[in-house]
């Protein structure tokens, strides 16, 4: 299995920092605020490798640093230290080495975020079908015929009716503008793919058919997902491998099913139970 | 053009510059001219002087023209093509009473610095001329983004795609671009300008001109270049061709002309005569007058 991201030692300081923050917070110490400084350590020395196809889920409670990771691999935030290396076509991007151009470049073409708030994702103020020609035209697609044939087509794949394509994705239901960002997200076929809480907050029926969706999507094109979450039944659903974070720190990592069935960390056993 | 630091007087008789403003904000607006002119299309930021009419009534292009004028210069100001307008003739008054030998003109040909709000003269301009542009917008980005240093990491990336969203928005509600005025242009490849109100019709007469092309915007303190024979082109998609007014008859089908000289290669003016009757007219003035007084030599 080739990889195609390696994230190393990445750490994410909000606040002034000092040189105690990492040695008074983490799991052990049940707080990921420094205690002589105050800053919040969101992310502290995250290490992970993504396989080329592989869905990845990232688990933990509210306020593990399960989104501050992601956002820095996405180019949302920028982190404090550390390195992730992504593979891709032939190359090997040093992703914080890069300049902003070259960081956007990558981040309108090969890769995809899809948030657990569409209105971070989507533009409101667009139609449906804009949202998608947006993304064609970062790609240099130029030509308005195979704009729209390409999003009648992504939104089609999304199960977006077509009749909706031009209208604002802000009177959509929420689950619609899901699966406008979804088909946003895959737009380029940027092989690596973000989903951070995509289901959180819709109808359990909804959930269903979007988690379907994207296992079927994941499998028509191969793409590469990491799946942030803090429901075991989509970590279930989606994916193969998990890492489960604690106060911004990696405490466990392995087999979905083998986490589930038998969680070696304690604060895994009371996740996985706390769900049953 | 051959600026000259003669000094003149005002009614009070207390001394000031040779064109109202004092030589450093002249040096400083010459040296933003020479940048925008060095990096075709983008937006130099320049310290906006107080001028004695209101912003957003052409500052920004007097400035320019003011910082351009030596006493050897002939300068014709136009309005929308007219040059017997208030705003125009306030601000040829103007240019008159601060720059001493500076002849008034209101022939395209004949002038050597022209100031314009919203139109392109007919008159193809000469490398002897440069035409000055009222801006009041100066950024087409301003309508995709709000924040202004989101904007300038935009340019400098050629970050566009939003402008062409907006096209596409255009396409799907109306089946053709709907842009009349402010048409976003791509200049030398790289940045887009908003080339001012011009309309679409005006937008050709930037590519590879023979003049230089500048334009002020007062109000927002920017100034940008066409200099000659540089690329201006139009943002479309490949598959929809950039269309000028064509202002031919919906039922005939015929290119409408003006009913004062006959221009048939002419922006026209649409209005109601007397009569309630539909007609059409020139919008540049002196190209209409040009043309009658070749008609009458002719006869
Ligand atoms: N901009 C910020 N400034 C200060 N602290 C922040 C900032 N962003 C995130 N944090 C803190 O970093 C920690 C990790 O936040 P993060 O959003 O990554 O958690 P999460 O695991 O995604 O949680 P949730 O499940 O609630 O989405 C939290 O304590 C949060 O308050
Ligand atoms: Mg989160
Ligand atoms: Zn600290």
């Amino acid at each position: 299995m080739k990889p195609i991201l390696d994230v190393e030692t990445l750490t994410r300081i909000h606040g002034p920092g000092c040189p105690a923050c990492l040695d008074v917070t983490g799991p052990e110490h049940d707080t990921n605020i420094c205690r002589h400084c105050g800053s919040v350590v969101a992310v502290a020395g995250a290490s992970l490798r993504l396989h080329k196809g592989e869905v990845l889920g990232i688990m933990g409670e509210s306020g593990s640093g399960k989104s501050s990771l992601v956002k820095m691999l996405y180019f949302d935030d920028k982190p404090t230290s550390g390195r992730a290396i992504f593979h891709d076509e032939g190359q090997a991007h040093d992703l914080f080495a890069l300049n902003e151009a070259q960081q956007l470049r990558l981040r309108d073409m090969r890769m995809g975020m899809v948030y657990q708030n569409p209105s971070l994702g989507l533009n409101f103020d667009i139609s449906a079908g804009g949202n998608i020609a947006e993304r064609l035209l970062m790609s240099d697609e130029l030509s308005y015929r195979a704009i729209r044939e390409k999003a009648t087509a992504l939104l089609a794949r999304t199960e977006v009716p077509p009749a909706r394509m031009d209208e604002l994705p802000r009177n959509f239901s929420g689950g619609m503008q899901q699966r406008v960002q979804i088909a946003r997200a895959l737009s380029t076929g940027a092989p690596l793919l973000f989903l951070d809480e995509v289901t959180t907050g819709l109808d359990l029926s909804v959930q269903a058919r979007i988690l379907d969706l994207i296992m079927e999507l994941q499998e028509v094109t191969g793409v590469s997902m990491l799946v942030v979450t803090h429901d075991l039944g989509v970590v279930r659903h989606l994916t193969t491998r998990t890492i489960v974070m604690k106060h911004g720190r990696i405490i466990e990592a392995g087999l979905t099913d083998q986490i589930l069935e038998d969680p070696q960390a304690a604060y895994t056993q009371q996740l996985v139970s706390s769900a049953l | 053009m051959h600026p000259v630091d003669t000094m003149g007087q005002n009614r009070d008789g207390a001394e000031y510059g040779f064109a109202f403003l004092d030589e450093d904000a002249k040096r400083e607006l010459r040296r933003s001219i020479f940048k925008a002119v060095c990096i075709p299309g983008h937006q130099v930021a320049y310290a906006s002087r107080e001028m004695p009419i209101a912003r957003g009534f052409g500052t920004g292009g007097m400035q320019l023209t003011l910082a351009l004028l030596g006493p050897d210069d002939t300068c014709k100001v136009i309005d929308q093509g007219a040059d017997d307008s208030v705003n125009a003739a306030n601000i040829r008054n103007f240019f008159a009473l601060t720059c001493p030998g500076v002849t008034g003109t209101l022939r395209t040909e004949g002038a050597s610095v022209i100031q314009t709000r919203h139109r392109i003269p007919e008159l193809k301009l000469r490398a002897d001329q440069i035409l000055v542009f009222q801006v009041p917008y100066p950024d087409p980005l301003v309508v995709v983004e709000p924040n202004a240093a989101k904007r300038r990491r935009m340019h400098g990336r050629a970050d566009y795609a939003r402008l062409w969203v907006k096209l596409y928005e255009d396409m799907v509600a109306f089946d053709e671009i709907t842009i009349s005025h402010r048409y976003p242009t791509r200049i030398n490849g790289h940045y887009i300008i908003d080339p001012s109100p011009i309309p679409r019709f005006d937008v050709p007469k930037l590519h590879q001109a023979d003049c230089l092309y500048l334009f002020g915007a007062g109000r927002e303190k920017r100034i940008y270049a066409v200099p000659p024979h540089t690329d201006a082109v139009p943002i479309t998609f490949n598959d929809v061709a950039f269309a000028v007014e064509s202002f031919r008859d919906k039922t005939t089908g015929k290119r409408h002309v003006c009913r004062r000289c006959g221009a048939d290669d002419s922006f026209l003016d649409e209005f109601l005569d007397n009569d309630g009757a539909r007609v059409f007219q020139c919008s540049d003035a002196a190209y209409c007058d040009m043309r009658l007084e070749r008609l009458e030599a002719a006869k």
